[in-house]
């Protein structure tokens, strides 16, 4: 089997794995399509937008957290909102679940909830970002190797 | 005058005469190209989004712009630009949505909103219809909400 066959049976498994093990969704995929030969770069650009939002956001909520004369709970929300959103828009699904969860704890006004879903949103947040940057790698030894990027359903 | 060639760095009269037709000429094409294309406006505070949204339109051929505050959504509007499309979040930075919704209709504008939201309450639903906006669709805006509403407007 040639080398660019190999690196694409590999991006494709790989794929595969990260949508049924709920790290990526079909949003993902409809991203992917929208790449064309006019934006080649259009998915590793989003997503670094997004891992840097994230950064951002995280931060926010670490922040008012921290607070010990009174956390508020609006402001955490606020971020997490924000998050869910954005991690919606990129397919970063089970990102968006840890939000979901997290926003229940902020209207609840638990502490202790929250820091819990921060941590889990942090953690969610470094798999999803090393495990695109081992997808985007498989992408960019593919166009080295002249093939091209396999469309996965 | 018959076109003389360019000398060194100064461009002549005749250069600056037909890169100036030229420059006209790609102008009122593109006039023509855009005017049956169809234009929206993005209303998002977090990149991500904004710049999703507005890749998501232009490849459907949308000219798209794109703010990232409710004010600056209502000055916009309020500055006589018209779109055929406003995407909208309901949390925004300045002016939340659901002002910034009420002040471009009460502004008399018609054209088709939507509120792009990652809220998924029923009663934020009802808030946002209730507002002004004529969908509202829970975030991601994906192309099986946002392909018929083109085609609807593209049909008009």
């Amino acid at each position: 089997m040639d080398v660019v066959n190999q690196l694409q049976r590999q991006f494709i498994d790989y794929s595969a794995s990260l949508h049924r093990e709920g790290f990526l969704d079909d949003q993902f995929t409809q991203l992917q399509k929208l790449q064309d030969d006019n934006s080649p770069d259009f998915v590793v650009e989003v997503a670094s937008l997004f891992f840097e939002d994230c950064e951002k956001l995280i931060n926010n909520m670490a922040r008012a957290l921290e607070q010990q004369q009174g956390v508020d709970f609006k402001q955490v929300d606020a971020s997490v909102h924000q998050l869910k959103g954005s991690s919606s828009s990129i397919g970063a699904m089970r990102v968006k679940d840890v939000c979901i969860a997290f926003r229940s704890f902020c209207e609840a006004q638990n502490r202790e909830g929250c820091l819990r879903c921060l941590q889990q949103v942090t953690h969610e947040y470094s798999l999803l970002k090393n495990k695109l940057q081992t997808l985007f790698r498989l992408q960019q030894q593919i166009l080295a190797a002249g093939g091209s990027i396999p469309v996965v359903e | 005058m018959a076109p003389t060639l360019p000398s060194g760095d100064q461009a002549s009269d005749q250069d600056n005469w037909d890169n100036g037709r030229l420059a006209r000429k790609r102008q009122l094409l593109t006039e023509i190209v855009l005017r049956n294309r169809l234009t929206a406006l993005v209303v998002d505070g977090d990149t991500t989004c904004r710049v999703l949204e507005q890749l998501l339109l232009r490849s459907y051929g949308v000219q798209t712009q794109g703010v990232d505050n409710g004010r600056d959504a209502v000055a916009l509007i309020a500055s006589g630009v018209k779109f055929n499309l406003i995407i909208i979040d309901m949390i925004l930075p300045v002016l939340n949505g659901l002002e910034a919704t009420r002040q471009i209709r009460d502004m008399g504008v018609h054209c088709k909103m939507l509120g792009v939201t990652a809220c998924s309450g029923e009663s934020e639903r009802q808030a946002f219809l209730a507002a002004g906006v004529d969908v509202f669709i829970e975030k991601p805006l994906d192309p099986e909400h946002l392909v018929p509403i083109l085609r609807e407007l593209d049909g008009q």
